[in-house]
């Protein structure tokens, strides 16, 4: 079947025929293992491309993302860790073994006529390795990446002229960022592969036309060398071996060291110090050879020559022998170039850090300082938080110095936040011990992951600055990872920007409106503290000056009096809102409440004195409204009209408005609701209304105060005279003669049947007689025109002599006496 | 030949263990999505005795959701309802028909969507209107007195 479908694509294709001529090139004798390098570099670009591909499926490129979407690789997918340390190690190695095969392929002379273009193609492919590896550097966005990336673009800008040009093309701008990390991962994943396929492509297709070198054959005689090989097997063995040993470094590599991820870019974190990778460390010390104005011939221009010397070496050396010792300038001058470098990188590497070494005490301290997270604040020569001071700055450390602070943070400096650390002593030693160590080489010690993971905003610029708007946007949100101690880590010394002298007087607002926000920080019976006394609800404010008092009593707060603290919410004028002034001496009279009804009914009927005495006046204190605190209840609709009180318009038969028809109408229970029984009499004087039986009694009633009948009823009305038409029983026979001296209420009773003029009917005379009549009868009798001694005569008969005797008169006017 | 043989064997041995040794990890990696199951997570509501008998209260929960390697904060609104009897039940606030949300209504004794004049009773189940079935409901949870619900991660 598969036989057939080869068949097919052969005659199809030729496909077949060719992959088996490729396979059996015959390879002349002298080919071993130094030609195994260039099938194991194309082994190392197929890994390359293999493990990238893979991680492209889930890598971002963006600078909020890129680090996540790494640490999502390494962290939550299976053989992500190891496919990553794979591409890391690969691309290391790559770089050895292009340098193995460029000096295999020098000393061999495998570069002259006529395979220069085979070395000028190699060459370039070096170019692109070298390119891969500078774009992939900046991607996985950790510190390492950022600032190496930085110091690589500042380098490009030492170049005169064209430097500031160049790194702004790399950077996409002038800032180091979302675009130069764009231009990087293109190039890293779009651009290089592509060029370096043509290339291998281009490379391999001429090896294969035009052979492997023989070893040490002059040029134009290659083929006196029987070529008794054939790729494969014969070469494939030996590249099957080397690639087998290959791939075992590689996977030991990659399972034991996996990938370094430094913590992610920070842009602020200027303490770190980015070390160069191996293979460029010669370049980095060629750098140091030059003072600082002619770095670039350092940085750019020897590089570029060192390039531009590789790509014409087939066309500068035209010695046809191959044989190293028959070509001696080329091979010294290729080894003196190599090993300079080799020197070079020696020395660079001596100059990198020394891995620390520590003693087992300060090992431990190293784990205590991981252990208690003093990485959150201070970094190591970079790294960690930028809260406190980077302990790899500054010089030699005290330990007790150390302990101090680390004991009592406060001591040091009363402002910061640091918590106090009051370890065991054997921890407390070994904890000195290490910070003591620190130095200007020390690194971070590598940190656990903690779950959950932050999310990206914590890692934006000015995050430590800034957290206080994000807690204050969303309390919750922090706290489903932090719990409310984390805040009281650093605020338990420093109390948040908010909190200053004013905050007291306002904080209740904050409080009501985002109480989580303050349960960030203080448990929720916080509050309780001082708040315990002082519930403001309705229930309170009924109470509060007892409160007052019983907090005098109490003396919870010594020093502080119930005032005091009320002060602290409201100005002293907010007790005068309700208390406004002082109560005047009036209320303070015994018999005030009793009487306070006549007052407040002078004060509010009569306009003029509520003008006069307007300090006095309720209304300076109290509203209307004060009175039905008491006074429950508002006067029914109908008491406010007109004279409702005094209104007694009648007709012949009964009242008809005001408040007693309101009273007839409702029936006086209706009244009885607000008054009292005996109100009716504060102004009738007598049982209101009238009792059945009151006929028989009014008499008496009448006799004591007949001006009382008088306020409602008139003297001809019909209900009088149907009992009174008849004579009463008090006029007697004899009544004519005797009734002057049985009139005892001065005629009003008479009144009741004779009306007001009856009297005068009879004595022509107003009776009784006014108060004034004594001094105007005289008068009288001359108004009347009485006058001469007849008329006086007539008069007394006429009137006075009806009720007084002739001597009433000598009572006053005394008799003249007797003239001589 | 037998030596030509054997190099060949070792040859195609040796490219099959490369490109094994390549190839398996990398698949994983690309294949691993279609074998894992989206996660659910539980999320702290709060304490208990926050909550009536008898009277929905709504809460607004604010969690950390994670959308492959970029962390979200998402919000979800939840009606806790403990009945008379001490049983717990936990709805969501989106309504069954065209997903409007739903808010407790005293005075009609329901959670009434506004959309649609849907009603809900207390316990989820649909009281009028047009919604299809009740109410969706968390599971739920109570450990040392705090209430818990689960979403769905």
């Amino acid at each position: 079947m598969l036989r057939r479908f080869f068949d097919w694509l052969e005659r199809e294709t030729g496909i077949v025929s060719a992959w088996d001529r490729f396979w059996s090139q015959p390879l002349p004798s002298t080919v071993g293992w130094g030609q195994i390098f260039g099938a194991l570099l194309l082994l190392c670009l197929v890994i390359l491309f293999v493990t990238g591909g893979a991680m492209m499926f889930y890598y971002s490129p963006t600078p909020e993302q890129a680090y996540a979407s790494v640490q999502y690789i390494e962290h939550y997918l299976p053989f992500g860790k190891f496919i990553r340390a794979l591409h890391y190690w690969t691309a290391r190695i790559i770089v050895l073994l292009l340098i193995v095969h460029i000096a295999r392929v020098f000393i061999w002379g495998a570069y002259k006529k006529p395979r220069q273009m085979i070395w000028v193609t190699g060459v370039l492919l070096m170019l692109c390795v070298i390119g891969f590896g500078l774009t992939g550097y900046t991607l996985p966005w950790d510190q390492k990446a950022y600032w190496g990336t930085s110091v690589r673009l500042k380098i490009a800008e030492g170049i005169p002229l064209i430097g500031h040009a160049v790194a702004n093309f790399l950077r996409g701008g002038e800032q180091l960022g979302a675009v130069t990390l764009m231009r990087f991962y293109v190039l890293h994943v779009f651009v290089l592969p592509i060029l370096i396929f043509v290339l291998v492509v281009w490379h391999i297709r001429q090896v294969h036309t035009l052979g492997v070198t023989p070893a040490w054959v002059k040029v134009g005689q290659e083929e006196e060398i029987p070529k008794t090989q054939r790729l494969h097997p014969d070469q494939t063995a030996r590249i099957g071996f080397g690639a087998i040993s290959l791939v075992a470094i590689l996977l030991f590599l990659s399972v034991k060291f996996p990938a370094p991820l430094e913590p992610r870019a920070n842009p602020l974190d200027t303490a770190y110090k980015p070390h160069p990778d191996f293979y460029v460390l010669w370049l980095h010390e060629l750098l140091k050879l030059f003072p600082p104005q002619l770095e670039f011939v350092g940085s750019f221009i020897l590089p570029s020559i060192l390039v531009i010397l590789l790509l014409i070496v087939p066309f500068i050396d035209r010695n046809p022998e191959r044989h190293p010792l028959r070509r001696l300038p080329a091979i010294t001058t290729g080894l003196a170039i190599l090993f300079a470098i080799i020197a070079l990188n020696i020395k660079g590497m001596e100059a990198l850090p020394q891995p620390e070494k520590l003693s087992p005490l300060a090992k431990r301290g190293q784990e205590l300082f991981v252990e208690l997270r003093c990485y959150t604040c201070h970094g190591i020569n970079g790294g960690g938080g930028p809260v406190g001071p980077d302990l790899g700055l500054g010089g030699k450390r005290d330990p007790k110095f150390v302990e101090t602070i680390l004991r009592n943070p406060g001591s040091f400096n009363a402002h910061t936040v640091m918590p106090a650390y009051n370890l065991p002593p054997e921890e407390m030693r070994a904890l000195v011990t290490y910070i003591v160590s620190i130095g200007p080489n020390s690194r971070m010690p590598p940190i656990p992951p903690v779950e959950p993971e932050k999310p990206p905003s914590h890692f934006e610029e000015n995050w430590f600055a800034n957290h206080k708007f994000e807690v204050r946007k969303d309390p919750e949100s922090c706290g489903s990872c932090h719990k409310p101690f984390f805040c009281q880590a650093c605020h338990q010394n420093r109390r948040p920007s908010s909190h200053d002298e004013m905050w007291l007087k306002f904080h209740f607002g904050n409080a009501a409106e985002q109480p989580a926000m303050c349960n960030s920080c203080h448990t929720p019976d916080y509050c309780e503290e001082c708040h315990k006394l002082m519930r403001h609800d309705t229930e309170w404010l009924k109470g509060h000056g007892v409160q007052l008092a019983k907090f005098g009593e109490r003396k919870q707060w010594s020093g502080w009096t119930m005032h005091q603290l009320c002060y602290q919410c409201h100005t002293k004028q907010s007790c005068n809102d309700c208390h406004e002034g002082a109560v005047p001496e009036s209320h303070k009279a015994p018999d005030f409440m009793q009487k306070h009804g006549e007052l407040a009914k002078v004060e509010f009927e009569s306009k003029a004195l509520v003008a006069r005495k307007a300090q006095q006046a309720c209304v300076t204190c109290h509203t209307k409204q004060f009175c039905d605190n008491c006074h429950i209840g508002k006067k029914p609709k109908s008491h406010e009209q007109p004279n409702f009180v005094l209104q007694v318009a009648r007709d012949e038969r009964r009242v008809k408005s005001g408040h007693a028809l309101e009273a007839l109408k409702k029936g006086i229970q209706s009244c009885q609701t607000c008054h009292a029984q005996q109100f009716c009499s504060n102004c009738h004087g007598t049982e209101m209304p009238h009792p059945k039986n009151f006929v028989d009694v009014h008499i008496a009633e009448a006799r004591r105060d007949m001006a009382l009948c008088q306020r409602c009823h008139v003297w001809d009305e019909p209900n009088c005279k149907q009992c009174h038409s008849k004579r009463p029983p008090s006029h007697t026979p004899d009544f004519r003669q005797t009734h002057p001296q049985r009139i005892a209420d001065g005629g009003l009773s008479c009144q009741v049947c004779h009306g007001r003029n009856s009297c005068i009917d009879c004595h022509k005379l107003p009776m009784p007689h006014p108060s004034n009549f004594v001094k105007a009868h005289g008068e009288l009798a001359k108004q009347r025109g009485i006058r001469g001694k007849d008329s006086v005569q007539r008069l007394q008969k006429q009137l006075c002599v009806n009720c007084h005797t002739d001597r009433y008169c000598r009572n006053c006017h005394l008799p003249e006496p007797v003239r001589r | 030949m037998t030596r030509r043989k054997w190099l060949d064997k070792f040859v195609k041995m040796a490219a099959t263990v490369i490109a094994a040794v390549l190839g398996i990890p990398s698949l994983a990696l690309l294949a691993i999505p279609a074998f894992r199951r989206e996660q659910s997570l539980w999320v702290r509501v709060g304490p208990l005795s926050d909550f009536r008998p008898n009277e929905p209260r709504p809460v607004t929960l604010s969690y950390q959701r994670r959308d492959g390697w970029v962390i979200k904060t998402a919000r979800t609104t939840v009606y806790v309802v403990v009945f008379g009897d001490g049983k717990i039940k936990v709805l969501s606030n989106i309504c069954t028909h065209a997903n409007c949300a739903v808010r407790w209504e005293r005075s009609k004794e329901g959670f009434y969507c506004p959309c649609h004049d849907g009603l809900f009773a207390i316990d989820g189940s649909v009281k009028s209107g047009p919604p299809p079935r009740p109410l969706d409901e968390f599971q739920h949870k109570v450990e040392g007195g705090e209430l818990f619900v689960k979403l769905r991660g």
